[in-house]
This record gives structure tokens, C-alpha cells and sequence, in this order.
């Protein structure tokens, strides 16, 4: 990197920055959000920046576009000073950022419009516009919707309609500000493969921040920011070697690291530095490794047993319904029973019906042809709307977004008052909810707008389950949360099982679901394709119904590929180091653990 | 339902009307309007409606639509034409019996004034709403008010901030019936109560969806300016407007009709004083 010259790089040197706000007084400086970061991008590359939630990575990206000036030190992008004026607009146009929110970015009425909104500011002649418009359409496959209103489209599609943007404007450096983070795993997958495709053929400097890392072992350089400062850098290999250190920082390696280094701790073995290269040097020496392993490697696993429930607490009959006076259904003849005290995933892509089915379990939405009953009372009926809705508590997804009162303890009392309970039930009731959800009690007082984003979260978690539901449906909990969050999201809903709720959750992302799960219910176009426990549905070979499976039991399937065992049909518990113990138990054929 | 409001219906078809400028059309149905409220003669009516039908064969808008359109403004026009009937007691009486008193004058201004109203619904959706997207009306004004800016008035920012707010209204009342939902699962009511509680239950809407609508408008601002956005100086466009020849053609026929037809009413109206 130290021989790349000024005009072949993005040079970030010593640069502080912190955001202001009302409250700062020189006796309490603002947080820095930038701490005399320095680090270099080189021209053409593919870096991913990473780390905890206000490590300052967002800030990074709007610095070198020069959205924000730094209070201290130099960005120099290409060999353009970013504070001298004469350089302003030549960086800003040449670099195009695709922010996290698919909504807030959008500009344009239509699909084309929109395209046209970045090439039309640097006036750009109508004829040349066209062309660009059309072309940028077409390289990330939208050319066919280019009239339609950008409104209608799915969120994986305005995310390639951003995309599309910003090819537009021919830039240089393009930057992902967790660009996939709201998006499910395939329209994720079909984004990350455009820009990669269109890095190769325009010769784009791609940087993309991302707490997913996953998505960061596909770059050729990852830097982990911490407290405003670069903590590590390297290549995916260089640094997913540091395990313990990467650890300390609260960040998790990606699950496929996971699983090997779980491998070759059995097999006594040791991965270098080309086994960690990526994917498939992984799966190579996995599969190596595995071969090592003898039946009294393997240590012994203690599956923790669930008793299976048959007490049905919510059943669901032939139900169907349509937005569209009957001309399409959004959901369409669903029969399913809901066990007692069972964590139920309910799995499907963005746009399959989830959502709609969820809205009939309280009774916001009536049944139009089929029943809904919760213990036998119909949750269309409008005598039973105010029982049902204690019964059946539903968080929606971004639940932070309804949160409305003054302070945190009003706005999780708001249910109790309706339901009028006793007002000196309050303060024990709101406890246990807070207890239940990991919400701070000391920020009870604080208006609901000054907290953090996970903060907020459990707040308006807290406000449904002060309600003491028997039922908690939740819409895609984990969504936009950084690995610590979300572990602590599903640590909670095991607590909650665990207390006796039955949970029901939405999710597109089979990876953190798949682990909790008692059983899963996959959806595809508004209908049931299969219900089952998690590895009926995910294990072995056959998928008849090409329900895809959670990222590590792919892995473990082209691993046991490799090692000559394609019929392994067996899998662990769905996290790395269970899927490892599991392969490596089926191939020394020693202790068997199918579930 | 919330998730219904649209500002106007567009209607998606192609057809002449379609494809006229929307400049044209704007100022056709300036035309229009002062033609309607000049008319008074019962044949002038006459011609208009005729005028009127054949625009809407123009427009190329299915009977449903335009039903669609004039329903919900036909008890507003039973109510004029009502009143007109029973207060106008002026010119020969026609019908008289207990408190109900029905003139001559009374009779032909009833009438007038409930046409005019149903004029004035059709001719803004054909002109406008039916066959006019939200953004060509905002490109419309724009160019069309553009002299305005040599006073330094915000022409283009205007025009920007109506088109992006056309854009979030699909958005905004998505989010609204999501909080909506939300809110309801935990014990909010919105359908029943007196009028005051029910204002006082929109505030668990509106508190969270303001809050978002800032958010959304930092976003925004922060996404114009990555996209080099610096107002409309410099700017060009996709879809610029341009007159054709047979916008020209359209646009003088009907202005003509427009104009033949208030000179023919004045000449009428003269003949019968």
C-alpha cells in the first residue's frame, strides 16, 4: 500500500471528526466519532470497512464524498485535496455512495426519473442521459420497469434502482453504506454480485461497510474500526486469523471461520494462512481436516432436548386474503396449528405473505375467507378485539418507529392504561418487562427519541410485552441489528420461551431463526410450502422443495461433498461450532447425533 | 383506508390527451374554467356537455373512472341544485303548494349551477388528474411560471419539493397504516369514541410519523447532495417537455371551441333580452 502513489489512492491521514450537538459544552466535549483515523484505498480495490454499531464507519464514507469535513487532518482522494474548493464537485461526483435505507434515498417519481435525478445535476444533455439512464437500467436488470413508480418497488429493488443511480453518474469510487443490511438473502446476494460485476467492468474502487461478515470476507481488504480509530486491517485471511482479537472487539468471525477453526481444534490441526483465503480454500481444508478426525476426537454434545408440545394455542384454517377484491391473494389457503410454548419461525422472501398473515393473529386484519381462532375464540370477531389483542402481542418490524410518549415509561404504560389495569401494577409490570427485554430501567425517564437505536428496540418490546401475552409474534427482530445486538435479540426470545410464551417469528434470514427454532414454516407466493422442525427442513441432501437453508448447513453440505461423504444427511444445532461437531461425528462414525 | 388517498386518479391508459403537453393542457383548462362560470344559456349548456363528452372519448377513460370521479362530489351538486329551487322565488312561479315555492328562475339556475359543478369535476380530472401524471404537472408549472424567477421567486425549489413530496405519499401512508397497526396491537382504538378522543388517539400516529418524516428528510437531503443536487441552475432533464406540432393543433381547436362557444352564449343571451 506505501508505494501506491497519491493518484492511485483514497489517503485518510489523522483525521478527527465529531458531530455537534445542543448539549456540548467545553467542560464535555462531543463524542468523536472519528478519532485521528488514518488509512489508505487503493485505486480498483475492494475494501470493506466493519466494526460495532458508532464506530464511526458511516462517518468514514461521508467524509471522503465530502458530506462532512473533517475537524482535523487530510483526506486526499485520487491525489484531490478534499478541503480545497477546487476540487469539491470533481470528488463528489466521482464518488457515489448507496446508503442503508432504500426509501430515503429514492428521489425520482418514476424508475427512470430517478436514475436520470444524479446525471441531470451535473447536466448531463437529454440524448446522453437516456443512453446512461437505459444503460444503468439494464446492467442491474430493472430496464423493464423504467416507468413504473419507484414506490411500487421491493426493497431489494430499490436498492438496484440506487444502484442505477449511481452507475449513472460514471463514477469512480463507489461506496456501500450498509447497503444490504434491510434486504433478505437472495436480493442481497443478486446486489452484492452487481456491484462486484460492475467493479470488474467499469474499474471501480468498491469500499462497502457492513456489519455482516460474511460480506467482508469476500473483499480483498477488511478494516475493523473501533472507537474511531483502525483496530486491525488486512486481507480476509490476514485478519480472520486474529480469532481471540477479533473476539475481544465483540465482533464474530464469519460462521464459516467459525466452523473450520471448530474443525481443526478437533483435528488437531492447523489452518494457514492459504486455508483462510475465502469460501472455498475453507471448504478444501475442512474437508482435509476432517479426514484427520478419529470417533474419540469428536467430544460428546449435549443436545438439549425439547419436550414437543402438542397443546394447540392458535390454529389457522383455510385462511386466505386479497388486497385486490380477489384478483391476486396474498395469502392463500393457510392451514396451520400453533403449539403451546414453541418458538415458531415463520420463514418466506421479502414480499411472500408473512406479514399479512401475522396481522390476522390479533385481529387487525379480519379473515376473509378461513378462521383464526386463539383458544377457540375467533380473532375476527369484533366482540373479542381487545382479548385478543392482550393475548396476542405483535412487534412489528422496526418496532423503535411507534414509540411516541414523553418518556420511555409512559410510552411502555400506554398498553396497560387502555387495558385499564390498576395503576399500581405499573411499576412491577414495567420492571419484568424491562428485565425480560435487557432495557436499561435508568433510562425510564429519558424521552424515547434520545436513545439508541437497540435501546429503542427493546422499549417498544417492552411496551407489548408489558401486556403479559400469551402469544408474541415478532416481525423480523433481528433486522438492521450488528451481530452483538442481535445475539442479545434471540438470547431474549429463548428467555421468553423459556418463561412460557409461545413466539412466533417472522424472519427471511433462516441463520440466527434456524437456531432457535422449534419448528419452522416456510412460505413461498402467500402459500405453506412445509412445516416441520428445523431439521426436517434443512438437512440432508434432498430438498424437494428448494427451501433454501441457513448459510453454515450449506457450508457443511459442500464440506461433507468434499470429504467424499455426499450423502451426509445429518446436521447439529445450526450454529458453526454445532454443524462442525456434527459433521465430524457422522464421518469418524462414532457418537451419531441425528436430531 | 388510508393506503387509498392518491391525489387524484390517474387513469392509465394512452390517448390524445395523454400525449398533449401537459402546458397545454394546463392552460385549456384555465380556458375551461372561466368558459364554464361565463355560460348561462340552456343551449350553450347543451354544447357544453356535448364538448365535454367528446373530450372524454379523447381522454380514452373507461365510464368508470369518470363515474368514479363525479360520485363523490354528486351530493354537494343534489345540495346546490336544491337550494337553488327552493329559495329562488324571482320570475313566474311554476309550483306552489304548502311552504314550497319552485320559480321559472329558480328552475333554470338550479339547473345551471349543478351543471356547472359537474363541468368543473370533468374538466379538471380530463385536463389534469385523469390524464396527467403528478410530475408532468409539476414539470408544467414550473416551466410554465418560470418568468417568475426573474422576481427570484423559488420556481424550481418549488416544483422540486412538489414532485418529492408526490413521491413520499405512497411511502408516508404505507408507514402510516404500519404504525396504525402497531399502535392497535397494543389496545389503540381509532374507529370509536367522540371526536375529541379520537384526535387525541392520532397523536400515537402522528408523534412517531413526523419523527420519521424528519428522519426520512435528513436522509434525503444527505442522499440529493451525494447525487450532486445544488438546485436548478445547470440542471437538464430526461424528459424535458416539447411541443409538438399537434399539441399546437389541440391546443387551438379547443381553445377556439371554448372561445366560440362564451361569444355564441353573449350573442344568445342578447337575443332573448
Amino acid at each position: 500500500m506505501a508505494n501506491l502513489t497519491d493518484d492511485k489512492r483514497i489517503k485518510v491521514e489523522k483525521v478527527s471528526f465529531s458531530y455537534s450537538s445542543e448539549d456540548d459544552t467545553a467542560a464535555k466535549p462531543p463524542k468523536k466519532a472519528l478519532d485521528g483515523i488514518s488509512l489508505q484505498i487503493g485505486k480498483g480495490s475492494y475494501t470493506a470497512i466493519t466494526g460495532p454499531n458508532g464506530s464511526g464507519k458511516s462517518t468514514l464514507a461521508k467524509l471522503i464524498d465530502i458530506l462532512e469535513m473533517p475537524d482535523e487532518g487530510r483526506i486526499v482522494v485520487f491525489g484531490k485535496d478534499t478541503s480545497s474548493e477546487d476540487s469539491f464537485w470533481d470528488v463528489r461526483r466521482k464518488c457515489s455512495i448507496i446508503f442503508q435505507n432504500p426509501d430515503n434515498q429514492i428521489v425520482g417519481t418514476t424508475v427512470e426519473e430517478d436514475v436520470a435525478f444524479g446525471p441531470e445535476n451535473l447536466g448531463v444533455p437529454t440524448a446522453e442521459l437516456r443512453e446512461r439512464v437505459d444503460k444503468a437500467l439494464k446492467d442491474v436488470g430493472l430496464y423493464e420497469y423504467r416507468t413504473r413508480p419507484s414506490s411500487a418497488l421491493s426493497g431489494g429493488q430499490k436498492q438496484k434502482l440506487a444502484i442505477a443511480g449511481a452507475l449513472a453518474m460514471h463514477p469512480d469510487i463507489l461506496i456501500m453504506d450498509e447497503s444490504t443490511a434491510m434486504l433478505d438473502p437472495h436480493s442481497r446476494q443478486e446486489v452484492l454480485e452487481i456491484v462486484e460485476a460492475m467493479r470488474i467492468r467499469d474499474e471501480l474502487t468498491l469500499i462497502t461497510i457492513t456489519h455482516d461478515m460474511t460480506e467482508a470476507a469476500r473483499c480483498d481488504r477488511i478494516l475493523v474500526i473501533k472507537d474511531g480509530r483502525v483496530a486491525l486491517e488486512g486481507t480476509p485471511s490476514e485478519v480472520f486469523s486474529q480469532k481471540e482479537l477479533i473476539e475481544e472487539m465483540s465482533l464474530v468471525l464469519p460462521v464459516e471461520y467459525s466452523f473450520a477453526y471448530k474443525i481443526a481444534e478437533m483435528s488437531k490441526g492447523t489452518l494457514s494462512a492459504e486455508d483462510l483465503k475465502g469460501r472455498d480454500s475453507l471448504k478444501l481444508a475442512c474437508a482435509r481436516e476432517l479426514k484427520k478426525i478419529k470417533a474419540d476426537m469428536v467430544p460428546g454434545t449435549k443436545r438439549k432436548e425439547r419436550k414437543a408440545q402438542d397443546e394447540v394455542i392458535m390454529s389457522v384454517k383455510a385462511l386466505s386474503y386479497s388486497y385486490d377484491e380477489g384478483k391476486t391473494f396474498a395469502i392463500e389457503d393457510i392451514d396451520l396449528d400453533v403449539h403451546k410454548g414453541e418458538i415458531l419461525v415463520l420463514a418466506g422472501r421479502s414480499g411472500c405473505g408473512k406479514t399479512t398473515l401475522i396481522t390476522h393473529f390479533n385481529g387487525i386484519l379480519k379473515a376473509q375467507k378461513g378462521s383464526v381462532t386463539v383458544n377457540g375464540i375467533d380473532t375476527s370477531d369484533k366482540k373479542n378485539v381487545m382479548k385478543i389483542r392482550q393475548k396476542v402481542g405483535l412487534v412489528f418490524q422496526y418496532p423503535e418507529y411507534q414509540l411516541f410518549d414523553e418518556t420511555v415509561y409512559k410510552d411502555i404504560c400506554f398498553g396497560l392504561k387502555r387495558w385499564s389495569v390498576p395503576e399500581k401494577e405499573f411499576p412491577d409490570r414495567v420492571d419484568k418487562a424491562c428485565k425480560m427485554t435487557g432495557f436499561k430501567t435508568e433510562y425510564l425517564e429519558k424521552s424515547p427519541f434520545d436513545l439508541s437505536g437497540g435501546q429503542q428496540r427493546r422499549a417498544a418490546i417492552a411496551g407489548v410485552l408489558v401486556m403479559e401475552p400469551d402469544i408474541l409474534v415478532m416481525d423480523e427482530p433481528g433486522a438492521g441489528l450488528d451481530p452483538t445486538g442481535r445475539k442479545s435479540m434471540f438470547d431474549m426470545i429463548s428467555r421468553l420461551r423459556d418463561s412460557g410464551v409461545t413466539v412466533i417469528i417472522v424472519s427471511h434470514n433462516m441463520d440466527d431463526s434456524a437456531i432457535v427454532a422449534d419448528r419452522v414454516c416456510y412460505m413461498r407466493r402467500g402459500r405453506i410450502v412445509k412445516v416441520g422442525r428445523p431439521e426436517e427442513m434443512f438437512c440432508g441432501k434432498e430438498n424437494e422443495f428448494n427451501i433454501p437453508r441457513p448459510y453454515i448447513t450449506e457450508f457443511a453440505l459442500e464440506v461433507a461433498d468434499l470429504a467424499g461423504i455426499p450423502g451426509y444427511a445429518s446436521c447439529g444445532d445450526f450454529t458453526p461450532e454445532g454443524e462442525a461437531l456434527a459433521l465430524a461425528a457422522y464421518y469418524a462414525g462414532g457418537d451419531h447425533h441425528d436430531r | 383506508m388510508i393506503g387509498d388517498i392518491t391525489l387524484g386518479r390517474y387513469s392509465n391508459t394512452d390517448s390524445v390527451l395523454h400525449r398533449t403537453d401537459p402546458r397545454v393542457k394546463l392552460l385549456l383548462y384555465v380556458i375551461y374554467l372561466v368558459a364554464i362560470f361565463m355560460v348561462t344559456d340552456p343551449v350553450s349548456l347543451v354544447a357544453m356537455a356535448l364538448i365535454t363528452t367528446v373530450l372524454v372519448v379523447m381522454s380514452n377513460t373507461r365510464l368508470k373512472m369518470i363515474w368514479l370521479t363525479i360520485k363523490p362530489v354528486l351530493p354537494l351538486a343534489v345540495f346546490i341544485v336544491v337550494i337553488n329551487l327552493f329559495t329562488i322565488r324571482t320570475g313566474n312561479i311554476l309550483f306552489s303548494k304548502w311552504f314550497i315555492v319552485i320559480s321559472d328562475e329558480g328552475l333554470s339556475r338550479a339547473i345551471l349551477m349543478g351543471m356547472r359543478l359537474i363541468f368543473l369535476i370533468m374538466i379538471t380530472s380530463i385536463f389534469l388528474t385523469l390524464t396527467t401524471t403528478p410530475l408532468k404537472l409539476s414539470d408544467a408549472l414550473e416551466s410554465l411560471f418560470s418568468w417568475m424567477k426573474v422576481f427570484r421567486f423559488p420556481v424550481h425549489e418549488m416544483a422540486m419539493m412538489m414532485s418529492i413530496a408526490l413521491r413520499f405519499i405512497p411511502t408516508l401512508s404505507d408507514e402510516t397504516q404500519k404504525i396504525m397497526n402497531a399502535q392497535m396491537s397494543r389496545g389503540a382504538d381509532y374507529d370509536t369514541g367522540g371526536f375529541m378522543k379520537r384526535i387525541k388517539g392520532y397523536v400515537t400516529v402522528l408523534v412517531p410519523l413526523f419523527v420519521s418524516s424528519f428522519n426520512r428528510a435528513e436522509d434525503l437531503a444527505c442522499a440529493m447532495d451525494a447525487r450532486c443536487y445544488r438546485g436548478g441552475v445547470g440542471r437538464t432533464k430526461l424528459n424535458p417537455l416539447k411541443i409538438r406540432r399537434a399539441d399546437i393543433v389541440i391546443g387551438i381547436v379547443l381553445a377556439l371551441l371554448a372561445v366560440i362557444l362564451v361569444v355564441t352564449d353573449r350573442f344568445l343571451g342578447q337575443v332573448i333580452i
